[in-house]
């Protein structure tokens, strides 16, 4: 069967890493989050909620337990380029109960420059410590875009003044796994918008090594911590999308498991926000929702330990997890079929169509067809 | 001698003068710089609502608001509903709070020795995160409010969750920041009678006074803000004295030779903004009776900002009875904004200080924008003859790590500065 041969690659993957030493002799992950006031049975509960995550079967969670409990054999290091530093926000907000956050505060304090103890020289110092002492062992996850402009503005971080792109670099060559850690990182992000003042990029583009992008703005920290969770189970990377994102997460569009599909294919649309359909919650592809052209799980997963997503609050999804979004998918309140395809049916916009053929399936079609010539040309922005 | 200051969401690096065993001088110097402004050049200008955010992920709503408020004074007949501006100001509120549990637990309980609490910190500001997320969908970066109104649609159901997470961050505050009733707290007017009290506040506060270190952190006694709503006033304070006629229009920046960030005065001179200088302008009794005693020093900045969050709590609650569900979330602007050509400005209230935003369009196209963050005000970087506030303050201290409390006290943020 599938699934034992995979159950039993897992079992041996952890019982590898059991073998490891720990962080720290005298704490242990699952006495810490007992020590915190967790029930065996509530963790058990968040380890299957990651479980189905992770689209591993129910009776998988032990062993997510257990990986969740050796996570304190893979240090973490985690560096901060250009950015607005919204994804250590997304993960310090991480869930209640607060198991995440609490594996994640207590294995990232090798080096985490907001959230670890040490600063200044000692800081620098605790990173070349982490990165020789755990060499080839840290996973390290990146936040931010990496600036390497030939010009005035660049980032210059640490004690000895390196550039960013330097510490990125150096901190990749010994790293058992890699991740940048929200658009960013994975892209270049908000600076890398036209001008691109900064000449930010992706961190892919300063290492040689294979980089595993976690995209959003921010990732939901289930993604973050689902990635870790990921590579503490497989020891491999995960699959990968076309974008180097894990399958798992991005493997759908937004629009594919959204709440306001059914009225999507039904043909009703918020014309203009506040109005009636806005009040209904109707679809928001014409008030600018991107759903259709960007993959990620946020309807599913949601933020802020699932309380909401945009779309769920009245705003439009606006493709943050999409390589270039902030020149490709604006303008923000406008649907972007209308822009791309004026030659999709008569020379009317997607949106237009929808409009003309009203309800039923003519309308997924007429979308679905737009939607899909709008992926292919998103993707190959540059041919 | 040149020091790093790091985890003020990013860092910054301080190059200490000495003379005779004493600070003399302080460069202050930001090391990184994004340039958002030249990014949101040429856009259209409702994008802005989207990429503003992104200047930083710690106060990105008070970003977005200060947004859609520029872009907002652009027009000349613009109606808001009442329900509209109440949820953008509850918003925020949370926005505020959450960030002083964070600097108090992550930034300043550590520089007096105390162990890091990082669960003190992550739970309320969870909680203070989920009050945002009903409304904007997800915290940080949200993007529901919008030229004209909000997006978003909420139900009485809604209503109950929000009372739930703040009954629950006024459950935290009772038990671990100041150990009494919050009414004792946000009614007792007298300083020295709050020391008496169990928590990590007052802990915090009786440590300062028993080391002696009362006379840290004063600078100018000025202080300034400007972005007014139901509960912050405008105004500007000297030495206690308050004028509220003030106007964004005397603020100017100006480029520094040493460093990414540029200075901020308001009439040539340099202004302290943020919760001390929130609470001078609105008088609040407490933190007056502070200042009456402590001056401007650490024990009044940081009793201020942590007041901040019991004030915003108590005033948030009264704003939620306000609300009226039936009232429309979002007015259409009579003008298309492809067909406008305006300017405007829009100055708010940030965790840190006054927060300001200005911008161009032309025919609905951004000509040009501007930033003008908290952090710029308290760490404008003068001369020798003219200090900017955060240096004065740290001018005669003879360590470097009394400098480093002191200039965090200033909830100092390298994001926004660096924007
Ligand atoms: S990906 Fe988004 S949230 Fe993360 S640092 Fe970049 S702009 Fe901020
Ligand atoms: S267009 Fe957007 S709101 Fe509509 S169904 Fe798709 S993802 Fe949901």
């Amino acid at each position: 069967m599938k699934n034992s041969s995979l159950f039993n690659k897992l079992s041996s993957r952890l019982d590898e890493l059991s073998n490891l030493p720990k962080l720290d002799d005298e704490v242990s992950i699952s006495k810490l989050i007992e020590e915190k006031g967790f029930s065996r049975r509530e963790f058990m509960g968040w380890a299957g909620a990651m479980t189905s995550m992770l689209m591993l079967p129910a009776s998988f969670t032990p062993l997510v337990a257990k990986a969740a409990e050796l996570a304190d054999r893979l240090p973490l290091v985690w560096l901060h380029m250009a950015e607005c530093t919204g994804c250590s926000e997304s993960l310090l907000r991480s869930a209640t109960p607060s198991i995440d956050s609490l594996i994640f505060d207590y294995i990232s304090l090798e080096y985490h420059e907001t959230i670890m103890a040490a600063a200044g020289w000692q800081a620098e110092h605790n990173l070349e410590h982490a990165m020789e002492k755990y060499k080839g062992r840290y996973i390290l996850m990146v936040e931010g875009g990496i600036p390497h402009a030939q010009s005035d503005y660049f980032l210059t971080i640490g004690a000895h003044g390196k550039t960013g792109e330097q510490s990125a670099r150096e901190a990749s060559e010994n790293a058992a796994a890699i991740f940048a850690i929200g658009s960013c990182s994975s892209f270049g992000g908000v600076q890398a918008a036209y001008p691109n003042p900064t000449n930010a990029t992706a961190l892919s583009n300063v290492t040689n090594k294979p980089v595993i992008n976690v995209p959003g703005c921010p990732p939901s920290e289930s993604n973050i911590v689902g990635t870790l969770l990921h590579f503490i189970l497989y020891g491999t990377l995960p699959a990968l999308d076309v974008f180097n994102r894990p399958k798992w997460a991005y493997g759908l569009r937004i629009h594919d498991a959204c709440e306001r599909r059914g009225r999507f294919d039904a043909g009703e649309f918020v014309e203009q926000f506040g109005d009636e359909g806005a009040k209904e919650g109707y679809c928001l592809y014409k008030v600018g929702c991107k759903g259709p052209y960007t993959f990620n799980n946020c309807s599913k997963q949601k933020f802020n330990q699932g309380t909401s997503w945009p779309v769920q609050a009245g705003h439009g999804c606006m493709g943050c997890s999409e390589p270039d979004f902030w020149d490709k998918m604006g303008i923000v309140h406008e649907p972007l079929g209308d822009r791309l395809y004026h030659t999709v049916f008569g020379g009317l916009g997607a949106d237009a169509t929808a409009d003309k053929i009203g309800v039923g399936i003519l309308t997924v079609t007429a979308i679905g067809i737009a939607a899909h010539a709008a992926i292919s040309l998103i993707k190959n922005p540059k041919e | 001698m040149i020091k790093l200051i790091e985890k003020i969401e990013g860092e910054a690096k301080l190059n200490f003068n000495f003379k005779e065993g004493k600070i003399d001088f302080v460069d202050i110097e930001f090391m990184s710089t994004r340039n958002i402004e030249n990014i949101l050049r040429g856009k259209n200008a409702f994008d802005a609502l989207v990429i503003n955010p992104r200047v930083c992920g710690i106060c990105g709503h008070a970003h977005l608001i200060a947004t859609v408020q520029a872009l907002e004074s652009c027009y000349s007949n613009l109606k808001l509903s009442n329900k509209a501006k109440i949820i953008r100001e509850l918003t925020l509120n949370f926005e505020l709070i959450q960030n002083h549990f964070k600097w108090f637990y992550l930034t300043m309980l550590p520089l007096f020795g105390h162990k890091q609490e990082i669960l003190k910190a992550t739970y309320p500001s969870q909680l203070m995160g989920k009050a945002i997320a009903i409304f904007g969908g997800q915290y940080p970066h949200t993007s529901y409010a919008v030229v004209g109104g909000v997006v978003c649609e909420i139900t009485e159901i809604d209503i109950i969750k929000l009372q739930h997470y703040m009954a629950e961050t006024l459950k935290f505050v009772e038990e671990n920041l100041v150990k009494t009733k919050s009414e004792n707290f946000l009614t007792c007017e007298d300083a020295d009678a709050l020391l008496d009290y169990e928590g990590d506040l007052p802990d915090i506060l009786r440590q300062i006074k028993k080391e002696n270190l009362l006379e840290y952190g004063k600078s100018y006694d000025r202080f300034i803000s400007f972005g007014h709503n139901s509960y912050f006033k405008k105004g500007k304070s000297l030495k206690a004295k308050i004028t509220h006629n003030i106007s964004v229009l005397h603020v100017k920046e100006s480029e520094m030779p040493s460093s990414f960030a540029k200075n901020v005065s308001f009439k040539d001179k340099y202004y302290e903004v943020g919760p001390l200088a929130r609470a001078m302008v609105n008088k609040t009794p407490l933190i007056a009776d502070a200042h009456k005693k402590y001056g401007d020093s650490i024990f009044s900045r940081i009793l201020a900002r942590v007041c901040e969050i019991s004030q915003l709590l108590q005033h948030s609650k009264e704003l939620i009875k306000d609300l009226d569900l039936s009232e429309k979330s979002y007015i259409e602007p009579s003008i298309d904004i492809s067909k406008l050509s305006s300017s405007g400005y829009s100055a708010v209230e940030a965790a840190r200080g006054t927060l300001i935003h200005k911008v161009e369009i032309e025919n609905g196209m951004i000509k040009n924008y501007e930033i003008i963050t908290p952090t710029q005000w308290n760490l404008s970087g003068g001369t020798k003859d003219k200090h900017g506030v955060s240096q004065k303050a740290m001018i005669g201290l003879s360590d470097v790590k009394t400098a480093e409390l002191v200039f965090k006290s200033f909830d100092v943020c390298s994001v926004c500065t660096t924007h």
